[in-house]
């Protein structure tokens, strides 16, 4: 018998003696949402109000953020081709970089990718392979911005779920990384990005 | 006198980590407890739903785990099966093998820690690093986690520090900020070598064959960027119908778990990279682990495999809040483990079967589960369990002569008039071990006893015998 064979016969012997099985209740599409959530009106202004609760911050325009980066002194900054409208501004202000590379994991300190799209409800944003497909570029350096188009946000983690792209890899990300490992002591940076910001476009 | 062998624990827990210990989980315990009120009028009724959910999952097992297989495959992933632990170990190795891989980074999860993966990997000369920060300073100290969500819930910053600088990892210090940073750039490397990114799954959906992965650092995202394969080990039980569920069981996780409305980073992945996609696993394998879950299914706690691993009980629990994780002797601690770890100890049952005992069945574990398992209930069927296979159970006081009392009428009757008596024994100093031990830290009020019964005539003769 393959494993497989095993373990499936297994399950139905345990399960043959029930005298009757639990039916699958029916979950109601935004069950879980939060309660407070009907009482908003503004997608756009939740969604900045929940990220900026978790510690993203929030740009709601290419100036405001490209001062904010000014501001830091960027050793380089990753930005792909498909964005080079939106921060058209930035050339010649910060060290630009069309490509990422491997080896420059540790030049590169700050990285703008398109984000497939965010939850409004708990200030999510989404990224994909297809919107981001080079996932370091949006996980090693130690801040990463977001493109976020304004009609992509969905409004609850419900919607979101109700609407996953076909990609074989998604994630979501709210807020920056963190850790409370040590004696509880909440620490942003560990793995992932110590900043994360987004772009609302 | 004979003590239950986690009393023993308790005695040599350091008060520092005792502190830690609780303020830590206390401190978890109120998050969640605030958040699930603000967001929800009946957070209630959302644990029995999603009970119901994982119940009918597990009650249709074979059914759910086929589709998420099947769903799987379609989007080229390998789906593996493992009965066992050691089988589980020998399929990770095969595919490490047949990839030429000899490095590994591995993301938090309960089920390798279940099969002793990393130790195993050793012994075949495959190197392992544990990427999560706590998982990786439990490794490097060869130390057990003790919580199943804070891994090093009872170390200190000193402890790390030094343990750091003993790894060369720096000089000694020991602020949480610098010790995380050298974490960062220590693991940087070794993602970026690994051949293999090993990880667990928190749900697999049978609809669309998606593992969803949590974690707060972003490590389980850094395992699956560089690295070439991709294995997952998961526990058959922790398939869902479809997405849509997961609206429910990942708003209860995060903030059962830590307080968190989302744990920071939640991956959803079901198949290998697109080939024309610059970064991710060429190759995923599923490997789904029995590793006796089938003998729990059949058996009459078969709900506690609706567990999702949120540690909410571990955290409520008074029992685990005194003892720590490491008194539970097994890799599951706290409520889930005194249930799940017996269980899963198969023939070795007996060496566990003290832990359903470690529980005052005040019910807290069960009013926080967010899949409401009934873990009180659980616990007595251990316990009798344990009765029929006659383990002995040293620290449990004999009750024989209280079954004499409590079942005899006249006896009782006679024991309540004398029981005065009690007021004037030095009963401390009687040759009864359990009652000395028990009246070391405590003091029993004044006897009042004995007088229920004529109250209960007299208050029977005034209501005219009717009562109420
Ligand atoms: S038994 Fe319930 S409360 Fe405990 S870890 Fe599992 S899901 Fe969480």
């Amino acid at each position: 018998m393959t494993a497989r064979e095993t373990i499936f016969a297994a399950i139905k012997s345990a399960l043959a003696p029930l005298p009757e099985r639990e039916p699958r209740p029916a979950v109601a599409h935004g069950v879980a949402d939060a309660q407070w959530l009907a009482d908003e009106t503004d997608n756009v202004a939740l969604f900045v109000q929940r990220a900026t609760a978790v510690g993203t911050m929030c740009f709601r325009s290419s100036s405001d953020c490209l001062a904010w980066l000014f501001e830091q002194q960027p050793a380089r900054v990753f930005i792909p081709d498909e964005l080079r409208d939106v921060t058209a501004k930035f050339e010649g202000i910060v060290e630009v970089v069309r490509s990422y590379s491997r080896d420059q994991v540790d030049e590169i300190d700050t990285a703008f990718t398109p984000a497939a799209g965010a939850i409004a409800e708990s200030g999510t944003i989404i990224l994909t392979d297809e919107s981001t497909p080079d996932r370091l570029a949006a996980l090693a350096p130690w801040t990463h911005i977001a493109v976020v188009r304004k009609d992509t946000i969905h409004r609850s983690v419900a919607d979101a779920l109700a609407a996953m792209p076909d990609d074989p890899n998604i994630i979501w990300v709210t807020g920056p990384s963190k850790t409370a490992d040590v004696e509880g002591i909440l620490i942003q940076g560990v793995h992932g990005p110590g900043v994360q910001g987004c772009l609302l476009i | 006198m004979a003590k239950q062998l986690i009393d023993t624990y308790v005695a040599e827990l350091p008060p520092t980590v005792q502190k830690a210990v609780h303020q830590s989980t206390a401190a978890t315990t109120e998050k969640r407890y605030q958040l699930l009120g603000d967001d929800y009028a009946d957070s209630d009724g959302l644990r029995k739903l999603a009970g119901a959910i994982r119940q009918h999952t597990l009650e249709y097992l074979d059914t759910y785990l086929a589709q998420a297989e099947e769903s799987l495959t379609a989007r080229g992933a390998k789906v593996h099966y493992a009965v066992t632990a050691e089988d589980a170990c020998q399929a990770v190795t095969g595919i490490l093998q047949a990839a030429g891989i000899t490095k590994v980074v591995k993301s938090k999860s309960m089920v390798t820690e279940e099969i002793h993966l990393n130790d195993y990997l050793a012994n075949q000369g495959i190197e392992s690093i544990e990427s999560d920060l706590g998982e990786y300073i439990v490794q490097i100290d060869g130390d057990h986690p003790s919580h199943i969500v804070r891994p090093i819930i009872h170390k200190t910053r000193g402890d790390i520090a030094r343990s750091f600088e003993r790894e060369g990892l720096g000089d000694y210090n020991d602020d949480p900020e610098t010790i995380t940073r050298r974490a960062r750039k220590f693991m940087r490397g070794k993602y970026l070598e690994a051949g293999a990114g090993i990880t667990g799954a928190n749900f697999v959906t049978a609809d669309t064959g998606r593992l969803v992965l949590v974690t707060n650092e972003g490590n389980s995202r850094f395992c699956l960027a560089p690295a070439k394969v991709h294995i997952a080990l998961v526990g058959i039980e922790k398939v869902v119908p479809s997405d849509a569920d997961l609206s429910l069981l990942l708003n209860l996780l995060g903030r059962s778990a830590t307080g968190q409305q989302l744990t920071v980073y939640t991956e959803f992945i079901n198949g290998p990279r697109r080939a024309d996609r610059p970064s991710g696993p060429e190759q995923m394998h599923v490997i789904f682990v029995d590793n006796r879950r089938t003998e729990v299914l059949a058996s009459d706690c078969k709900e506690i495999l609706r567990c999702i691993r949120c540690g909410a009980c571990l955290n409520v629990c008074p029992v685990y809040r005194q003892a720590s994780g490491h008194a539970y002797r097994s890799v599951y601690p706290g409520p889930v483990g005194a249930v799940l770890s017996p269980l899963l100890a198969g023939d070795k049952f007996k060496e566990l079967a003290d832990l359903p005992k470690a529980s005052s069945l005040c019910g807290a574990c069960n009013e926080v589960c967010p899949v409401d398992i009934p873990i009180p209930d659980l616990l007595l069927r251990l316990r009798n369990r344990a009765h029929q296979e006659h383990v002995p159970s040293p620290g449990t006081p004999p009750m024989a002569g209280f079954a004499l009392l409590g079942s005899h009428p006249l006896i009782w009757r006679s024991a309540m008039t004398f029981g005065a008596a009690k007021d004037y024994l030095p009963l401390d100093r009687l040759p009864v071990p359990y009652l000395g031990a028990w009246l070391k830290t405590r003091t029993l009020p004044k006897w009042r006893g004995g007088k229920f019964r004529s109250w209960m005539k007299s208050r029977h003769g005034r209501n005219g015998g009717g009562g109420k």
